[in-house]
């Protein structure tokens, strides 16, 4: 079943830095898993927590927030912002069963391609052996909104 | 033609029912417009469960199924899929069964440790019996209404206001969908803003707050969260002042619980007031717990059983 198990991961990549450190990893060929779904946009600090948990609570197994270092965020302090709301999404998703492991938040910046192959690699292990998100069941059998 | 009713009483307080008494004279006119054909709470009628080997359940069609409480047995669920499959339009009324409301806490524990939380105390005997004869087994967990059946009017408020509720039964019974608030406690609350929240940490309300005199006018005190105590008013659905609009707690001058439920429909009361206090660079590790901030709205899997983390 481990070696079965094939995470989906939802990545959102600020604009800026993030998505062009995967630009870079791709244009250097560095390999990386396929499980991460990125989705981007233009600072990491218009990820409401909302979306974080509300991925997670739809049978994400794991989300990963990557935007500049910082100091370096394009809208000044953008990354702080998100910095400053992981607390705040830790604590929310342990108290609804959820492991706060599935989400990291990680700065990559523009120049940083490897970087962001070996970011991507290390999350989609860590979420290899976590193990689904015990959400995913539930959301197939009991949790219906009609 | 009246518009035909019935209403039945779920993971309930009964408080919602008694607002519904509570529109005064108007009621008589409610009484003009709805027949109530089936209203245990009212009326001398059982629950429309079916019993003893009852194959069909004795409640009439109706157009209007008013739905108070959440699901958290297997009672509840046969009722609520009972009325939905005899009524026309059914109506989640109070926030138990919008949002779960206060039952929805124990989402927080697993059936067993309520259980052993409830029949284990100093004084109870045999503390392994748990009933289990005559009385609907537990589901899961407590649910929403819409998490089990079609909801297609929600009617959040705990309990809703008399003057709403008047409002709605009479559009509902001239043929309109009714319109109820949709602003937060926020845009309706009187109090002087200022628009920054003078310390870094916010506390609980166990100290009075801040005002000059004793009938000091609601626009000359200012904002409680502001003061630094956790006010839910910016998440939570405006409604709870009825027609004249001013929030019933803090008109009390105390923070706003968040008993109309999220402020937008699938919102999560604790995450949304949390991101807001984060973003402003407030301490929320000052607050001994949050899960209380999910006090009204702790179903749709807001609040689950803790887990064990597994750390490798
Ligand atoms: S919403 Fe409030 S008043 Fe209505 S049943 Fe629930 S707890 Fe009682
Ligand atoms: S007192 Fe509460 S409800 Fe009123 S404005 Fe301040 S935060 Fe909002
Ligand atoms: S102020 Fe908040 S808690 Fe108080 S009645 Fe209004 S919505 Fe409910
Ligand atoms: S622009 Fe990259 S984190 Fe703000």
């Amino acid at each position: 079943m481990p070696d079965k198990f094939e995470p989906k991961i939802i990545g959102f990549l600020c604009n800026w830095c993030a998505y062009a450190g995967g630009d870079v990893a791709g244009v250097i060929r560095a390999q990386y898993p396929p499980n991460m779904r990125p989705i981007r946009v233009m600072c990491s600090g218009m990820v409401h927590p909302d979306l974080v948990v509300e991925a997670l609570k739809m049978g994400a197994d794991g989300v990963i927030i990557m935007g500049c270092h910082i100091g370096q965020c394009h809208y000044q302090d953008g990354n702080s912002k998100a910095m400053a709301r992981v607390e705040v999404v830790r604590v929310v998703l342990e108290d609804m069963g959820i492991e706060p492991e599935r989400f990291a938040i990680v700065w990559v910046s523009s120049a940083e391609g490897k970087r962001f192959a070996k970011v991507i690699t290390d999350f989609t292990d860590q979420i290899k052996t976590l193990g689904p998100n015990p959400l995913r069941k539930d959301f197939e059998l009991n949790f219906k909104r009609v | 033609m009246k518009l035909r009713a019935v209403s039945e009483t779920l993971n309930a307080c009964s408080g919602c029912e008694i607002s519904i008494l509570d529109t005064g004279e108007r009621f008589y006119e409610i009484l003009n417009n709805i027949e109530f054909l089936h209203f245990p709470l009212l009326m001398d009628h059982k629950s429309c469960i079916k019993t003893n080997g009852k194959k069909e359940s004795e409640l009439p069609e109706a157009d209007l199924g008013i739905l108070s409480g959440g699901i958290r047995n297997e009672e509840h669920l046969e009722i609520a899929k009972e009325v939905r499959k005899k009524c026309d339009i059914v109506i989640a009324f109070g926030t138990c069964a919008t949002h779960g409301g206060i039952p929805a806490l124990t989402n927080s524990y697993t059936n067993q440790e309520v259980l052993s939380r409830y029949y284990s105390t100093e004084t109870t005997d045999n503390t392994s019996d748990y009933p289990d004869k005559d009385v609907p087994p537990l589901l899961e967990r407590c649910y929403a209404l819409d998490e089990h059946i079609k909801v297609d009017l929600y009617f959040p408020g705990c309990p809703p206001h008399p003057h709403h509720i008047y409002n709605a039964f009479i559009s509902l019974a001239t043929g309109k969908i009714p319109a109820l608030p949709e602003k937060s406690v926020c845009d309706v609350c009187p109090v002087l803003k200022k628009g920054k929240i003078d310390s870094k940490n916010v506390k609980r309300f166990l100290a009075p707050p801040q005002y000059n005199y004793a009938n000091e006018p609601l626009k000359d005190m200012r904002c409680l969260l502001e003061q630094g105590f956790v006010c839910m008013g910016p998440v939570t659905r405006a409604g709870c002042g009825g027609d004249n609009m001013i929030p019933r707690c803090i008109s009390a001058r105390v923070p706003c619980q968040g008993c109309y439920g999220p402020a937008s429909f699938n919102g999560n009361q604790r995450l949304d007031l949390l991101n807001a206090l984060a973003s402003q660079g407030i301490n929320t590790g000052s607050l001994p717990n949050t899960e209380f901030l999910l006090e009204f709205s702790g179903a749709h899997n807001l609040l689950r059983p803790r887990i064990k983390l597994v750390r490798k």
